[in-house]
């Protein structure tokens, strides 16, 4: 642990006798597929904001859970006020005084703006000791939040639904409120809000910090995590590496924390397929999500990686290329064996020869009750039936396995229903899927989220085998050693702009790293 | 692979629960009624069994590709109609007017499909609407009275002399067959399981779901039009009031039979093996002096435990 951690709250303000801090976590670890958290301690006194930064997967997420109940650590404790505190889920921690907004919204869409917000238990709105809402009472209620947020035009009782995103942002700011929390925690607070509301929601939580209260904010915005917090820790691969107040700190040093000053950011021997003619050509394409046009290209033979904050828009540029939202503008080419293919539609994309491997592998790839043959085969079915869609069994068995045997997926049998392989091998089959199609340009979208090291391992392999196989592979990932390991060239999305491009020689992990954040100023 | 024998053999027993429990039920009726194992009872059964049978088909398929078709029932009685007023009326002969009969069931599905699907309307809504809708057409075409078609229709569901069963029940039992095998051995019937198993992943994979969804609501259309042949040949007339609450025995058949409600799981020879037990016990419940009442809490009761069973069977796995 950096010293700098007990010394920064040493310094608190007014050195009276020493108060316990109003949240302090001790050594608490969690992991998932693999650790996220390690021996993570942060101390927050009451009347502070504090700010955590940190890249995509460096657990700042995890640890704003924990402190809410919403994920339990698998050893490390914590603390409120002094008295221990573990909180074993979200309704817990309201009553211990705790209250998060978090950036997947848990508002409830199809009740109004005042229903939701006498929802928590220790709700302000909710009248005391009466099981009977009180409609008058809970709409006046309703609008003083309200107000406070800067949603005084907004009637509490419109549906939630109806609300935009920054709105709905800061409803969900108005529900913490409401709960007269004595720790607030807040992940992406700002992700959607306008400069003018973000400075609002700065205000109320200085007046909220000038109340006693201790506020955690977590954010990509380094900008605002500069003028708001008082103290700020960095994150790095679930570790605090530094905690410092923000007067000593700039956005270059957050950075560089961030990143790591001995990042392993090798260049390593590769041929550049700079000489190689162009596969893949995207241009000037925009979407709903994609609002500022985007172009680039992919070589044959080439690993380009898409670098980017998660909610960047990598995950809409690639299923914008593979047709799967529509486009606004622009044009996605293929160019093979010197003939030129507009991509239209997802139908046609796949026939093109590029498959999608999306980054919510439950939701978008996998069919778990089916076997393992069936999520090979089901995007390539006709490469295995005869005349009027017959399906040939025996071309399906000899297909499959072969897949199975050269991308070494372990299963007991090519019917074993998929839910019960494990992640990397679902990873492999999802590889396999587009490799029965022939794909010969594959879109990755973060290839090995929730799978663990080795299996990791293996597919990174798998895939420069396939690139030294003459495909071409667009993989986005959060992991700045994976691209940087991988890739041939990177691109970097920030804020759902394409902002820079990087060649294998020439980056550093720094430089990715304050690309990525280069449009959140 | 490398299960060990007793792992197969109780294997094999779970997954031929459904047939060794329709095995079990006639042989208790055998045993309690001196009357149920007779040519006769046999031959009443198997002669009753078409129209809900092809009904069964369309909302297996229905059922597994995730959405549901609660029109079945008045798609029948419709189409019956149609066909009946095609005779009657403008004196069409019989394949005639049953093929514009079954092209009525088409597009009624097409009509729930293409809501459902491109209007992107619940299925569940667009059916429940349809179901109205058509017992409403069906009393305008009949203009609310059975229509007497005789002979001419009866030839259809008259058991064949030497094997008992009629051409509807073989036309019935063939369709079962090519059903089951377009589900499990063809493109559009993995497209099916695919759609119904996870929309989303379908898309990713170049499947259209709405495509998909919608041919298949017309399909169970025209089979529930199919039906409705089957139902006026078997009364010998073309009735408004055919088929009421028939889907709600179609999707017990097909429950019972193995399909999820959830999608992505079923089989077509399962649900012709629950239209039996539904069959099987309505007949030998009467027979061993059931009244009708308690046969309804029995066979709800039935339904219930099929469901029981086939989830333990699931979580086993």
């Amino acid at each position: 642990m950096p010293q700098s951690a007990t010394t920064a709250n040493a310094a608190e303000p007014g050195s009276r006798e020493p108060k316990p801090p109003a949240i302090a976590a001790r050594g608490i670890c969690k992991s998932f597929a693999t650790q996220v958290l390690r021996n993570v301690d942060l101390r927050v006194a009451a009347g502070t904001i504090h700010g955590l930064v940190g890249e995509n997967g460096a657990g700042k997420s995890t640890l704003a859970k924990i402190m809410v109940g919403l994920e339990q650590p698998d050893s490390g404790s914590l603390s409120l006020a002094g008295a221990p505190y573990l909180p074993r889920s979200a309704s817990e921690s309201i009553r211990a005084g705790v209250a998060l907004c978090t950036q997947e919204l848990s508002l409830i869409d199809d009740l109004s703006i005042a229903d939701n917000l006498l929802l928590p238990a220790s709700s302000a709105v909710r009248p005391k000791g009466r099981a009977r809402i009180r409609r008058k009472l809970t709409h006046q209620c309703a609008m003083q939040l309200l107000a406070r947020v800067g949603l005084d035009h907004v009637s509490p009782a419109v549906r939630v639904g109806r609300l935009s995103l920054a709105e709905k942002q800061l409803v969900e700011v108005a529900r913490a409120l409401a709960t007269g929390a004595a720790l607030l925690v807040l992940d992406e607070p700002t992700s959607a809000l306008t400069a003018p509301q973000s400075d609002r929601l700065h205000e109320i939580l200085r007046e909220q910090a000038n109340a006693g209260v201790a506020v955690i904010y977590v954010s990509h915005r380094l900008g605002d995590v500069l003028d708001v917090c008082d103290h700020i820790s960095v994150l790095r691969d679930g570790e605090v590496r530094l905690t410092s107040s923000s007067d000593e700190l700039s956005e270059a040093v957050l950075i560089r924390e961030m990143a790591g000053v001995d990042a392993d950011f090798e260049a390593s021997e590769r041929s550049t397929a700079a000489a190689a003619p162009v596969h893949l050509s995207v241009q000037e394409l925009r979407t709903a999500e994609l609002p500022h046009p985007i172009s680039f290209e992919c070589r044959w033979g080439e690993i380009l990686g898409i670098a980017g904050l998660a909610g960047s828009g990598r995950t809409e540029l690639l299923r914008a290329i593979f047709g799967l939202d529509k486009r606004l503008g622009g044009a996605v080419r293929l160019h093979v064996d010197g003939t030129r293919v507009e991509l239209q539609s997802t139908r046609q994309a796949i026939r093109s020869g590029v498959g999608l491997v999306a980054e919510d592998r439950a939701s978008d790839g996998v069919f778990r009750d089916q076997g393992l043959a069936f999520n090979v085969t089901v995007a390539g079915l006709r490469r295995i039936a005869g005349r009027v869609g017959r399906l040939i069994r025996s071309r399906e068995t000899s297909a499959v396995r072969a897949l199975v045997r050269e991308l070494r997926v372990k299963s007991d049998g090519i019917d074993q229903p998929m839910r019960t392989l494990s992640g990397g091998n679902q990873q492999k089959a999802m590889l396999g899927r587009w490799l029965h199609c022939d794909a010969k340009l594959l879109l990755l979208d973060e290839p090995t989220r929730g799978v663990d090291v080795a299996a990791k391992l293996g597919i990174h392999e798998e895939l420069v085998r396939l690139r030294d196989a003459g495909r071409s592979i667009v993989a986005v990932s959060s992991e700045l050693d994976e691209l940087a390991s991988l890739c041939d060239r990177i691109i970097v999305l920030s804020n759902r702009k394409l902002v820079r491009e990087f060649q294998r020689s020439e980056w550093r992990q720094e430089d990715v790293l304050a690309a990525a954040f280069s449009e959140y100023a | 692979m490398t299960a060990k024998p007793t792992d197969r053999i109780v294997r094999l027993f779970e997954d031929n629960l459904i047939f060794l429990s329709l095995i079990g039920i006639v042989a208790f009726f055998g045993l309690a009624s001196d009357r149920f194992l007779s040519v006769t009872t046999l031959s009443t059964l198997l002669n009753q069994l078409p129209a809900l049978t092809v009904l069964a088909i369309g909302m297996t398929l229905v059922l597994i590709s995730g959405a549901i078709d609660l029109s079945v029932g008045s798609v029948l009685a419709l189409c019956a109609g149609v066909i009946g007023g095609c005779m009657t009326l403008f004196g069409m002969p019989l394949p005639l007017a049953a093929g514009i009969g079954v092209l009525a069931g088409a597009l009624a599905g097409l009509a729930n499909g293409s809501l459902g699907a491109f209007l992107r309307l619940p299925i569940f809504i667009v059916t429940l609407g349809m179901l109205e809708v058509a017992r409403g057409l069906a009393y305008i075409v009949t203009d609310s009275q059975t229509v007497y078609l005789g002979a001419k229709v009866q030839s259809f569901a008259v058991p064949i002399s030497g094997i008992g069963v009629s051409a509807s029940f073989l036309t019935a039992l063939a369709l079962v067959i090519a059903f089951e095998y377009l589900l499990r051995s063809t493109v559009f019937g993995r497209q099916i399981v695919a759609v119904g198993s996870n929309e989303r992943a379908a898309e990713v994979s170049g499947i259209d779901p709405k495509r998909v969804r919608c041919t298949v609501l017309v399909i169970s259309g025209a089979l529930a039009g199919l039906g409705g042949l089957m139902n006026a040949s078997y009364l010998g007339s073309a009735d408004p009031n055919a088929g009421v609450g028939m889907e709600l025995s179609a999707i017990a058949a097909a429950v019972i039979g193995g399909t999820s409600l959830m999608g992505g799981r079923g089989s077509v020879v399962g649900a012709f093996i629950g239209v039996l037990i539904v069959s099987v016990l309505q007949i030998g419940l009467a027979q061993i002096g059931i009244t009708e009442p308690t046969k309804r809490v029995i066979t709800g009761a039935v339904i219930i435990l099929a469901v029981i069973l086939d989830r333990w069977r699931a979580d086993s796995r």
